[in-house]
């Protein structure tokens, strides 16, 4: 449970005089959960906390089987849905199939992404005296 | 009785590998499957199944249906009701859709559904103590395959032959498809329309449908084949 704690800030921001309100909000805060916990403490049991787990039920079959549309048309009897199962068909051939066709190989990508960051450095220092003449 | 993946279950049985996948990661138990206290407990009858990486069910056979949320069915209008249309859709209630949930629908321009049509919607809200609440539109406000269905021809049949035909690897609708037009809509509560252009196809299809509930995918081949002349006349 430690691990999904909330991050929390630092004390020593906390008592800097800007952070008052929110150091009071998270008082209120600490507060309110507290009181919750200890009001249904009696009725709430450590199982019922835990009773979910890795457990995800789903009632229906659709998801379990990986079943397909139910509505289907076949050799032009209702173009419309025929339209939406081809274009269906696309996206799960595109997803299924091999990567897209690279017009750039990574390696020329690579060359070229380094330079153009080489050049980007040593452009924007000029940039910054440009300006700096202008604002003299 | 304790049994595992693949055997025949009864309700009060109970999977132990359920619960030693749950420790170490998520599992999703599907229908026929319920988790009291710490065991896993079957609650209908059928065979465990399991689907890779971790999500198990109960193959049972079914003929009422019971709304779940996310399915696709065919309802019948059985009722309008102010700004809902009441929908039979064969589980113990009707179900409501709202005359809004239909694509282009706003309060002026309403929809033409009369009662006694058949719909073709997905339930948005299928919980234990309300009623269940159908729409046809998906997020976007398109109908996509949704809506009132013209003409056609519908049937009953049981709960699981509809998942056996929308199964990816049915032979069934991969064999018929290339045969004769026909369009065809299966609803998860056990009903199916069917539309082509003369009644002998429409009864072709149906009869492939019917006839496939208890063969195996070698013998649905032949079957459709079988049909698949007989309708074109090469064999009387």
């Amino acid at each position: 449970m430690a691990a999904n704690k909330k991050p929390q800030l630092p004390k020593s921001v906390l008592d800097m005089k800007f952070m008052k309100k929110t150091k009071e909000r998270i008082e209120k805060e600490l507060e309110n959960t507290q009181d919750i916990e200890g009001l249904y403490s009696n009725i709430i049991t450590s199982e019922m906390r835990h009773a979910s787990g890795n457990y995800i039920s789903e009632s229906s079959f659709i998801y379990c089987e990986d079943l397909i549309e139910g509505r289907l048309s076949f050799k032009g009897m209702n173009p419309e849905i025929e339209r939406l199962m081809e274009s269906e068909n696309k996206k799960y051939n595109s997803d299924e199939g091999s990567e897209m066709q690279k017009d750039v190989s990574d390696d020329i990508l690579c060359k070229k992404m380094d330079s153009l960051k080489k050049r980007k450095w040593s452009a924007s220092p000029g940039k910054c005296e440009i300006k700096r003449k202008k604002n003299k | 009785m304790k049994i595992s993946i693949g055997d025949v279950a009864l309700p009060g049985d109970y999977c132990e590998e359920i619960c030693e996948v749950a420790e170490k990661s998520k599992v999703i138990i599907g229908p026929g499957l319920r988790k009291e206290a710490d065991r896993v407990y079957i609650t209908k009858p059928g065979v465990l199944k399991k689907r890779s990486p971790c999500t198990y069910w109960v193959d049972s056979y079914q003929k009422r249906y019971v709304p779940s949320r996310g399915e696709n069915i065919i309802g019948v209008v059985v009722q309008k009701a102010g700004d809902i249309f009441r929908v039979d859709v064969g589980g113990s209630i009707t179900a409501a859709l709202s005359y809004l949930s239909f694509e282009g629908a706003t309060k002026k321009n309403r929809p033409e559904v009369q009662v006694g049509d058949v719909v073709y919607a997905k339930m948005l809200v299928a919980s234990k103590d309300m009623e269940p609440e159908l729409v046809c539109v998906d997020s976007h406000g398109k109908k996509g395959r949704l809506g009132v269905l013209t003409d056609g021809f519908v049937f009953k049949c049981s709960l699981n032959l509809i998942r056996k035909i929308l199964n990816p690897s049915c032979p069934l609708l991969e064999s018929l498809k290339n045969e004769w037009p026909f369009e065809v809509a299966a609803g998860m509560n056990g009903r199916i329309w069917i539309k082509a252009n003369s009644m002998r196809e429409t009864i072709a299809v149906g009869n492939a449908i019917l006839g496939a509930e208890y063969l195996n995918d070698e013998e649905i081949k032949t079957m459709c084949n079988n049909i698949a002349a007989i309708l074109a006349g090469h064999v009387s």
